[in-house]
């Protein structure tokens, strides 16, 4: 064990002395992290702007239109948000699900018929929690209607009793039509000296009620990436594990090594730890660095994550054996390994979006760890704990059991 | 003095090349054994074997009491390896090298910093124990090399050609270093294509070509070989095969070869037969540059036994 700690600390030390090992195992992985991340979604929450929101008008009567008038004819509104007045309550609660809304209006059936039996009813404001400021937003202008509405219904009630003028007071509630929509409430004249009335303000009884979509919660692009980048890079320590194999074998330290009392399993155990070591530091990093530099949010159960990452390290281990006894050389190993990466990488979801990928592609995904690791590390961002995605770090240590045993069976010492 | 080596019978074959073929020698305690010979001749086949890095074909391999075939450990336990090659890591400083040698035969603590210094001292190369080898120079890098087989003090040094390729002076180091660890006990088998080393440091020595050992003895009982006869050389420019041939008939020599623009002549009676060959290869055209004659030494062993010179 001695000896294995050895040549694993060893090996280490030498990788991380080689400059371009660190420019591609951490340098490169946070620059594509921003650079993708940036380009495709934005940092965290910059896509507040221009978001999608839905209306679903289930009022039999007519003031839920008043809220749908108002809210969509105003231009400030219209800046922040594209609404969509929409008659399928159940399909835009599955989109808000899916993300592909960030936040809906529903308006009860009852609303017009509650409101004029002076009973309480309540809007609901659909929330995607992937996109918590935005839906924030949105639900604080859906109150602001609301008040607009209620202040407006207030001043026609007073006009109404005084002057005997209705004004802005929906026709379910007086019996008269038609009503202007809701907005700011008309002045009056400057010269009607206004009294208000003792009357309490009506649609007090409306109250907005949020609710959180519980399912398909989203992540942002670069915490995407950040998963999908830090799959990848993570078996880029394979091909510098490899290249220091065959490296040691052209320059004779390892028939040295060989000729030392160091068992076969301490020499090659030791070189796959120090391959482990590399790539657990390199995760280390990205997975700090990623949450410091750009707001990744790693998921609330980083143990999960953690044992992900790490057991995507023991397959790169693997890999590196593979690879060494694949490749003669340093040159057909600087061939093989990025071809072999970049296709676990791609059919992983490190470069598009899982969901993006072709139907075709998934037979294939299942032998590679980078999509196993994936998938576990966007399943913990979205709320999955460490028994949820024990399935996927049992699959990834399958294969990096496999790689390793393959690369020790057909190694070549000398 | 006891047997610390033995080797018996030892035959190595890659395909259909023979690299050994049926090497036997054994050596004592406290002794250093040479193993000359020219590239290829199958001296790092041999050595490799004896560090259990290659598996023989044939014969066995003793070392210190343990075979190589059944206990390989401690073969390797009890030896020291200084190969050909430097087997360094250029990114590590002298001192990270050395201790990660160390810790491979088991070092640790105090005893491995003392080795590590005491390696360090014998390198000479103390003052840049902190520097990575890839800044040293090629000499320096033959200490290091030399330092990291003998920190954990084996009983056998294993040494494959240990100054190719190096500048005089750190050749002199070198061959120093070697006396110096032999006089302190250590057992050394030493292999080199350059005679005058061989020589120099070797007790006994055994001479190698095409993977067999065609001689063995003391540096006397090698010269004895060629049964007291001098060597002739003669350097000439513009000659020709013919003139070569008829040189070889001039009575009193014994055996007459040519290596580029030199031709070397053994024979029990230099004075006599000196004039008779210049002047027939000067009345053939061609042109006399130098002559010289010297005591018979592994060379002239060498060219006796085989033909042919060292360097060819």
């Amino acid at each position: 064990m001695r000896t294995l700690l050895t040549i694993a600390r060893k090996d280490f030390t030498v990788i991380l002395r080689d400059k371009a090992a660190v420019l591609v195992m951490l340098a490169m992985p946070l620059a594509l992290i921003f650079i993708l991340g940036s380009a495709l979604g934005g940092i965290e929450e910059s896509d507040t702007i221009d978001a999608k929101v839905a209306i679903v008008d289930l009022d039999t009567g007519e003031t839920g239109g008043l809220f749908v008038d108002g809210l969509t004819g105003s231009e400030e509104i219209g800046e922040l948000f594209r609404i969509e007045v929409r008659d399928d309550a159940d399909a835009v609660r599955t989109d808000v699900e899916k993300g592909d809304l960030t936040a809906a209006l529903i308006i009860p059936t009852d609303l017009t018929d509650r409101i004029a039996a002076g009973e309480p009813v309540a809007l609901e404001v659909l929330q995607d929690p992937g996109s918590r400021v935005t839906a924030g937003v949105w639900a604080g202008v859906v109150r602001a209607a609301v008040s607009a509405a209620s202040a407006q219904i207030v001043y026609g009630r007073a006009l109404a009793e005084e002057l005997d003028i209705a004004v802005g007071v929906p026709p379910s509630l007086r019996g008269e039509d038609p009503t202007p929509p809701i907005g700011p409430a008309p002045v009056p004249p400057s010269s009607t000296p206004i009294t208000y009335p003792p009357y309490e303000p009506t649609l007090d009884i409306v109250t907005v009620e949020e609710v959180e979509a519980t399912i398909g919660i989203r992540v942002s692009m670069i915490s995407y990436y950040a998963a999908g980048m830090t799959g990848m890079f993570l078996l880029f320590g394979s091909m510098f594990g490899a290249f220091a194999f065959l490296k040691e074998r052209r320059e004779q330290t390892l028939a040295r090594v060989m000729s030392t009392p160091a068992s076969r399993v301490a020499i090659v155990g030791g070189k796959a730890l120090g391959v482990f070591m590399l790539g657990a530091g390199q995760f280390f990093v990205l997975l700090i660095g990623t949450g410091m530099l750009f707001g990744v949010r790693w998921g609330e159960q980083i143990g999960a994550t953690v044992a992900l990452g790490l057991a995507e390290v023991f397959a790169a281990a693997g890999l590196a054996m593979t690879l060494a006894a694949l490749g003669k050389s340093e040159r057909a190993v600087g061939g093989i390994g990025p071809a072999l990466i970049i296709f676990f990488a791609a059919t992983g979801g490190s470069m598009l979006p899982i969901e993006m990928l072709p139907s075709w592609l998934k037979p294939l995904q299942v032998i590679s760890p980078v999509w196993w690791t994936v998938d576990g590390f966007l399943d913990v961002m979205t709320g999955a704990g460490f028994v949820d995605v024990l399935g996927p770090i049992a699959a990834v240590l399958g294969i990096g059991a496999v790689l390793l045993a393959f690369g020790i069976w057909r190694l070549e010492y000398r | 003095m006891s047997t610390i080596v033995e080797v018996r019978d030892l035959s190595k074959r890659f395909g259909d090349l023979v690299a050994v073929d049926g090497v036997s020698f054994s050596i004592e305690q406290g002794e250093i054994y040479g193993l000359l010979g020219p590239n290829g001749a199958g001296k790092t086949t041999t050595i490799s074997m004896i560090s259990c890095l290659l598996t023989p074909n044939e014969g066995s391999i003793t070392v210190n009491g343990h075979a190589a075939a059944t206990d390989a450990r401690a073969v390797k336990a009890a030896l020291g390896v200084v190969p050909q090659e430097i087997a360094l890591y250029p990114t590590l400083t002298a001192a990270e090298n050395l201790a990660f040698w160390g810790r491979m035969y088991g070092l640790g603590g105090a005893e491995l910093k003392h080795a590590v210094d005491g390696a360090l001292e014998l390198a000479g190369l103390e003052d840049r124990a902190k520097e990575r080898i890839e800044t040293y120079s090629g000499g320096m890098k033959r200490r290091i090399n030399i330092a990291a087989g003998v920190l954990h003090t084996p009983k056998v040094l294993l040494m494959d050609e240990p100054t190719v390729g190096i500048d005089p002076q750190s050749r002199n180091h070198i061959l120093e270093t070697v006396k110096r660890l032999n006089s302190s006990g250590m057992t050394v088998l030493y292999t080199s294509h350059y005679m005058e080393e061989v020589e120099y440091l070797c007790d006994r020595i055994a001479i190698m070509d095409h993977g067999k050992i065609i001689a063995e003895g003391t540096l006397n009982e090698l010269r004895d070989v060629v049964g007291g006869m001098d060597v002739v050389t003669v350097k000439v420019d513009g000659l020709a095969d013919e003139t070569l041939q008829t040189a070889r008939g001039i009575p009193g020599i014994e055996q007459l070869d040519r290596t580029d623009d030199e031709l070397q002549a053994l024979t029990r009676s230099s004075g006599s037969i000196l004039g008779a060959l210049v002047s027939t290869l000067e009345s053939a055209g061609a042109h006399v540059t130098s002559v010289s004659v010297r005591e018979p030494d592994l060379e002239s062993v060498f060219l006796h036994l085989t033909g042919k010179s060292l360097r060819d």
